[in-house]
């Protein structure tokens, strides 16, 4: 087993009578694309903030690539980059010196790729960041970050302010990372970016994971819808464990499907069927089913 | 309605700090002068002396301005509050216009709240008028503590209005000045200029032979002409009251025409990359504090020069016993000779260099209170080499201020052939230096222990401090207690010998209370506004 890139055992974080972390146990194995999902308030940046060391942990653990985040900060922020969720950055700056002065602190850029990125992004260099709009601003960090080819990517809620095209160029930089072996940490309630680019996923709310895995995984959790439209009158259907009938109108019919399909299958070949739409649960169902009835709304 | 008043209360709420301090100046400087010429000159023979001599001085017009009355204690108490006070009311005005104007644009906050059925106008109307209602306090605070020091109500309350009132003016000044600057610091280098230029006229009008005329071209020389507890004129309030009137309605008409975010003057947006200075934080901070610590440089500087010259200004026969006495108090030698003046005014080097001090903590927990910090502690940069780098920077830019106040204030002697020399006064400059490093190291600990309140903590501790120092003995404070100002262990170099032994304990304190500020530092965590 190699060193994980993340560990965190029972890590705590409570901010006067707040409980903002509440004992978080994560694993994420270096080359993996983690999607962090949670509404806002969830613990998203108060988790990153404890990985990298800069608040420190009411109780528990923290490690990236083995070493420990408050004790050996800077050790491990050697293979680290991070780009904030708030990008503020020093304003009488240029975009170019900004990213001299990210690098030189770093240590490590690969000034090749970060030009290619600058273009990339279509990043005015030149321009001071207090004349920048925050997503560009935004733009510049992510061109920091990603230039220094680190081993773990740290990245909070990256996307806010770009727009699709921006969008879309970020993500081809992130499966770039995953393609050379990096490992990426991705904060976000942005539901279709995580169901891209993420191969497992995390979901956080009220400050503790409530549920975590590769999509499939998530999927095999929740319901797995089918609607089936009869030639004719739609016939009666008997209850069938793990089955939820509903009837859409006279000739249609919707079953939500938790258990197996076998049954269901073979109700059905009785029948004379017209058509069949099998519907896998998105990202966004399974996130609104652990938000749904407990009181959280779902991050917008 | 509702949303003008939400303006107002905001505007009040952020300067309710800055506005608490001065008026406990204020209130300090009132009472303090009132009682203390009680006590020092109780006879009228006592009075009389004062006033042919030290009323006459130019060093002490300086930074009082020309008295009208020094027989009475109203009379007294207008000239020392009235003539600095209405300087420290300017200052806070254009901080509190600024802030209020300039600051939440650059912020990009004004935006948020003009996007509201609000309009530009409305919106300057609140907040000048929250200004306006905070400067009130200010009077009232000033006119109670004279009256507490039993001056008569009336006469009170025209001498606070004669403190207070120049803060119109520069309240407009500073309102034009945000419309032309786009940034905060822009806004706040011109308004700061314009107040400079103001003092520096007073200054030539008070002190230069048959130029009384100059008085007025200043706001601060109008001040004078008001002349309270002496032959009060209040026709110069008019004159105040036209001036501040025409620069806030040309405030209104800019603010009607222009571009929200930017200024009249452009801001130059795009440069080429300069990167000699990115290599590491401090290279960072350097670049970010050049022009702060040039203009303190500039400051210090022309006045040390200025002090220099006026070293000689003092003699037996210009100057009472009494008033030696009290002096003596503040710097422990006999002003009379010109190396016992510069150890006198090299007291107020002590502030000046504590205060720029305080300046290098806020710089630092700007960093953080901007979220930088959080940027730069997520590369492998460790919290000790931060605060290192801003520990050293900050050292050595006080120790470079106290070296240059030394070696121009010689420049200043020279010209007057005062016959004191350029090491001694190198070393009246280096005198400065343990206090002012005590104070950065106490603000540093509150840095480390309570970020959000440190940048007041440390500001107060030295306003504090000076304050105990300039107005505990004339008030008669207990010695423990005068002791515990760091300026009171400050020996008046180059006048008096120095104090090895003071100044070690200084070092001393603020060298252990640097070392918590490591410890407490590394220990937290990182804290937005």
């Amino acid at each position: 087993m190699p060193t994980p890139a993340i560990r965190t055992e029972g890590l705590t974080k409570r901010y006067g009578s707040t409980v903002a972390l509440d004992a978080l146990d994560l694993t994420v194995e270096p080359g993996e694309v983690y999607g962090y999902l949670g509404p806002n308030g969830a613990g998203k940046t108060t988790t990153i903030r404890l990985l990298l060391g800069l608040h420190r942990a009411t109780s528990g653990r923290a490690e990236l690539f083995g070493r420990d985040s408050w004790s050996d900060a800077v050790g491990a922020h050697r293979r680290v980059a991070y780009v904030a969720g708030e990008p503020t950055l020093w304003p009488g700056l240029t975009g170019a010196e900004t990213l001299a002065y990210l690098g030189n602190l770093h240590g490590s850029t690969d000034t090749g790729y970060r030009d290619e990125l600058v273009e990339r992004f279509r990043l005015d260099a030149p321009k001071k960041v207090r004349a920048l709009s925050k997503g560009n601003r935004q733009k510049v960090q992510l061109v920091a970050a990603l230039a220094t080819r680190a081993d773990l990517l740290i990245l909070d809620e990256p996307t806010t302010g770009l727009d699709p095209l921006m969008e879309q160029v970020f993500r081809e930089a992130v499966l770039e990372a995953k393609q050379r072996g990096q490992t990426v940490f991705l904060s976000s309630h942005i539901l279709s970016e995580v169901e891209a680019l993420c191969d497992r996923v995390g979901i956080l709310r009220e400050g503790r994971l409530v549920d975590q895995g590769t999509l499939a995984e998530l999927r095999h959790l929740s319901a797995h819808t089918l609607e089936v439209t009869f030639a004719g009158a739609r016939p009666r259907i008997p209850e069938l464990a793990g089955i939820h009938a509903s009837v859409v109108d006279d000739a249609t019919m919707q079953f939500e499907v938790t258990g197996g399909l076998t049954e269901l299958l073979a109700e059905l070949s009785r029948h004379d069927v017209a058509s069949l739409t099998s519907r896998l649960p998105s990202l966004e169902e399974i996130f609104l089913h652990h938000y749904d009835g407990a009181g959280g709304a779902p991050g917008a | 309605m509702k949303a003008t008043a939400a303006i107002f209360r905001r505007v009040i709420g952020d300067g309710k700090v800055a506005t608490a301090s001065f008026a406990l100046v204020f209130a300090a400087m009132g009472f303090a002068n009132a009682v203390g010429y009680r006590r020092t000159y109780p006879t009228a023979r006592e009075r009389l002396e004062l006033a042919r001599t030290f009323g006459l001085n130019k060093a002490v017009q300086l930074f009082y301005g020309r008295p009208h009355n020094l027989l009475t204690v109203g009379g007294y108490a207008a000239w020392r509050l009235a003539g600095f006070g209405s300087i420290l009311a300017s200052t806070w005005a254009v901080f509190a216009v600024v802030r209020a104007l300039r600051a939440e644009e650059d912020h990009g906050r004004q935006e948020l709240v003009l996007a509201h059925p609000v309009s530009r106008r409305r919106v300057y109307g609140a907040s000048v008028a929250a200004v306006g209602v905070a400067a009130a306090v200010l009077w009232l605070v000033a006119a109670l503590a004279l009256v507490a020091a039993r001056l008569p109500v009336g006469g009170s309350a025209y001498l606070a209005l004669a403190t207070v009132s120049p803060a119109a003016v520069f309240a407009g000044v500073a309102a034009v000045a945000s419309q032309i600057g786009a940034t905060r610091r822009a806004a706040l280098q011109l308004s700061l200029a314009m107040l400079a230029l103001a003092y520096l006229l007073r200054v030539i009008a008070d002190i230069a032979g048959g130029a009384g005329a100059v008085r007025w071209a200043t706001p601060l020389g109008w001040v004078e002409e008001l002349r309270p507890f002496a032959r009060p004129d209040p026709a110069p309030l008019l004159l105040l009251g036209l001036v501040a009137t025409a620069l806030l309605a040309s405030a209104t008409a800019i603010l009607a025409r222009r571009d929200i975010g930017n200024g009249l003057l452009p801001a130059r947006d795009t440069a080429a990359p300069r990167l000699g200075l990115l290599r590491t934080p401090v290279g960072e901070a350097v670049r970010a504090e050049r022009g702060s610590v040039a203009a303190w440089a500039i400051g210090i500087g022309t006045f040390a020069v200025t002090v220099g010259v006026l070293s000689t200004a003092f003699s037996k026969a210009n100057i009472s016993t009494a008033l030696e006495h009290e002096l003596r108090k503040l710097g422990g030698a006999s002003i009379v000779t010109p190396a016992g003046a510069l150890g006198f005014y090299f007291v107020f080097f002590v502030l000046l260099l504590s205060l720029f001090a305080c300046s290098q903590v806020a710089s630092a927990r700007r960093e953080e209170s901007d979220q930088r910090l959080e940027l730069l502690l997520a590369l492998p940069v460790g919290r000790a080499r931060w605060l290192g780098g801003r520990v050293v920077l900050g050292s050595l830019a006080t120790a470079a201020l106290a070296v240059l106040a030394g070696a121009l204030a010689w420049v200043g002697a020279a010209i007057e052939h005062a016959g004191v020399g350029l090491p001694r006064l190198i070393g009246a400059g280096a005198n400065t230096l343990p206090a002012a490093l005590c104070f950065f190291g106490l603000g540093l600990l509150a840095f480390g222990l309570v970020p959000r309140a440190s940048v007041g903590i440390a500001y107060g501790l030295v306003v504090g401090a000076f304050l105990l120092q300039l107005f505990g003995a004339l008030v008669g404070a207990p010695h423990w207690v005068l002791d515990l100002s760091p300026f009171s262990h400050v020996a008046a170099v180059p006048g008096a010998p120095f104090r090895a032994g003071s100044a070690a304990a200084m070092v001393a304190i603020g060298l252990a209370a640097t070392g918590l500020a490591f410890v407490s530092f590394a220990r937290r965590d990182l804290f937005g506004n």
